[in-house]
């Protein structure tokens, strides 16, 4: 756990986005962020429950990353403070992570929607 | 409750078998009859919108065991957590500290009736208009704020007695009503999609789930079988998003016309209790607003835009540079106005809506409409003609004919009451509208204590209970503004009471 903490910041610091981390090749036509490069190297398993034909859940994300309200937002990107999709006015806590991210493709934010201009495809 | 496998002789056989017959793929054992339950609870929810939030509260504060609530999209709230946030309640404090103390749940019930048509259902109506009170303590209770010193009157009811939540949006309730379930021990699933229900004997024993499923695709996730001991409470709202079913029960509804819902309004789960003995009423009733912008997505912001341009501003075809409507007439009568307007291969020729935009600086329904890009701002009527593909002449000509009508106070084209009217002078706000589906008054008949209705026999199915715009017959021809939240939170109260005097009984 440890370990996919340190991975997880050096990652961050190397791609210089606090974001989804941008999309790369990992394995045959498969996507996936850079960020997470470390994880591919153990397999699907490490996300995925049984195999990588399953569904992944916010389990996967939550454990290295933390909760929603937890992680911390750049908050000078936000059209205005309250459009903040991590304290959302409509969802807060109640919004899974796949609502607005995806990990092997791109995804606009269910946010996007309704506010259109307010968040880039991710 | 997890993996609690249980196998469950069922008396009568024919019931999986129809389940079966409905459900190509299926993985019953039909054959020997006996199903193996993957999971148990005493209530199982189905839907997280208002309605769903808040029987599942009620259900696990009426003690009636283990609650589950199963929300088939990746957020909890439903079309809820992003409506206006608007609630009727008679009698409610802001409304008494206005002055307004003549007030009462039966003066609401009767706006309703009249604005159903004859139509509406006034014994569940009242029923429900009796628990407002207690709706405004649960949001209280709930840490609900409402906007101070706020209570207005509204659309369709003779009293001001509608309040609005801090940030406008439902968003403010259901965060809150799910937050308190998650404190109380009720779990709440994402992303769990219902496939059937399991029925013995006219009554609902268990559901069949696709868990871990990814709107819209049906083939995702995997099939399980959770058992309800209880209760079913079906809270899965309309189905103005399913564009099939809407143009079978009412053609009328051009498919141009956006929706105000949020995407999960698909209404799959009122097909399937119609297709174990539901009765649905009302279906063809389906409010439309005319007051929709096709540059936003949901309600948006262009309603509250608009109520400046209907009376400070004037509505122009981009065919022809021409009024063609009366600005402040009803929905009914500007929606079919404005859908008029196409083009030569019958798509929409957005009409453009205006008013100055000196008269507003400063006023947040400009501003953020501007920001939002929902609405702009021109410097000319040229620029007007140029930006939106209008014809400059003609433009420019209704222009100054509408500015001697304002001097006059007089409309002779469509006889448009002016004493709102306004000169229209550079710069301008524009905005381009196209009316939006918004609410389903038709569905699943309940009786007074939210139980469906089996059309056969008229009578309730065991178990089953509806609560919230799944339903149907009970707002009739034309559901008031404000008045669904109210419904929906009511009647989670009211169904709880229901299945706590059943499981007694």
């Amino acid at each position: 756990m440890k370990t996919y903490i340190l991975t997880l910041l050096l990652g961050l610091i190397v791609s210089g986005s606090a974001f989804a981390g941008e999309l790369e090749s990992v394995k045959g036509s498969t996507q996936g962020r850079t960020n997470h490069q470390f994880l591919y190297e153990e397999g699907c398993k490490s996300c995925h429950q049984g195999s990588g034909k399953t569904s992944a859940t916010d389990s996967a994300c939550v454990e290295c990353h933390g909760d929603i309200n937890s992680i911390e937002l750049d908050e000078s990107k936000l059209v205005f403070s309250e459009a903040n999709p991590h304290k959302s006015i409509h969802y807060n806590k109640g919004a899974s992570c796949l609502a607005c991210h995806a990990e092997h493709e791109k995804k606009a934010p269910v946010c996007a929607e309704c506010h259109r201009t307010w968040f880039e495809v991710m | 409750m997890l993996n609690r496998r249980k196998f469950l002789q069922l008396g009568a056989g024919a019931a999986v078998g129809s389940a079966a017959a409905i459900m190509p793929g299926t993985v019953l054992a039909s054959e020997c009859g006996k199903i193996s339950w993957d999971e148990s609870a005493d209530v199982i929810v189905l839907g997280s919108g208002f309605a769903g939030l808040s029987a599942a509260l009620h259900a696990k504060r009426q003690g009636l065991g283990s609650v589950l609530v199963l929300e088939k999209m990746q957020v909890i709230g439903g079309n809820s957590a992003i409506n206006g946030g608007w609630l009727a309640i008679p009698r409610n404090p802001i409304q008494l500290s206005q002055g307004v103390t003549d007030d009462s749940p039966a003066d609401l019930v009767n706006d309703q009736v009249i604005a159903g048509r004859g139509m509406a259902n006034k014994a569940i109506l009242e029923n429900i208009a009796n628990r407002a009170m207690d709706v405004y303590d649960l949001c209280i209770d709930s840490g609900v704020v409402f906007r101070e010193g706020f209570n207005i009157q509204v659309g369709g009811q003779n009293k001001p007695r509608a309040i609005r939540v801090k940030h406008g949006v439902g968003g403010d309730i259901t965060t809150k009503l799910y937050e308190a379930g998650v404190n109380e021990g009720i779990e709440y699933r994402l992303q769990h999609y219902i496939e059937d229900f399991v029925m013995d004997n006219g009554e609902i024993i268990g559901l069949k789930v696709r868990q871990n499923y990814r709107f819209p695709d049906a083939k995702t996730g995997k099939s399980i079988f959770i058992k309800a001991n209880k209760a079913v409470v079906i809270a899965t709202g309309g189905f103005a998003r399913n564009m099939e079913l809407r143009n079978a029960v009412d053609p009328s509804l051009d498919p141009t016309l956006d929706c105000t819902n949020a995407l999960g309004a698909t209404g799959e789960v009122t097909l399937t209790a119609m297709a174990h003995g539901a009765l649905p009423v009302h279906m063809n009733m389906i409010q439309t607003g005319h007051w929709g912008s096709p540059d936003e997505g949901g309600f948006g912001w262009s309603v509250a835009l608009l109520s400046i341009s209907w009376h400070e501003g004037i509505a122009v075809s981009v065919l022809n540079g021409k009024r063609f409507m009366d600005e402040r007439a009803d929905r009914k009568t500007c929606s079919d106005a404005i859908m008029k307007n196409r083009y030569k291969d019958n798509s929409p020729a957005y009409p453009i809506v205006f008013f100055n935009h000196d008269d507003h600086i400063g006023d947040d329904r400009v501003v953020r409409s501007l920001r939002d890009k929902m609405a702009w701002k021109v410097d000319s009527l040229e620029q007007m003609a140029e930006q939106f593909n209008v014809p400059l002449a003609d433009l420019k000509k209704t222009v100054a004919e509408h500015n001697k009508n304002v001097i006059t106070r007089n409309d002779p084209d469509f006889n448009r009451k002016m004493d709102t009217a306004v000169e229209l002078k550079a710069p301008f706000v524009v905005s381009r509208v196209w009316p939006k589906v918004h609410y389903c008054m038709g569905g699943l008949k309940t009786d007074v204590g939210c139980r469906v209705v089996d059309g056969r026999s008229m009578k309730p199915i065991k178990k089953m209970y509806a609560v919230g715009e799944v339903t149907g017959g009970i707002h009739g021809v034309t559901r008031l503004s404000s008045t669904s939240c109210l419904e929906c939170l009511a009647s989670g109260i009211i169904v709880a009471e229901t299945i706590k005097s059943e499981v007694k009984g």
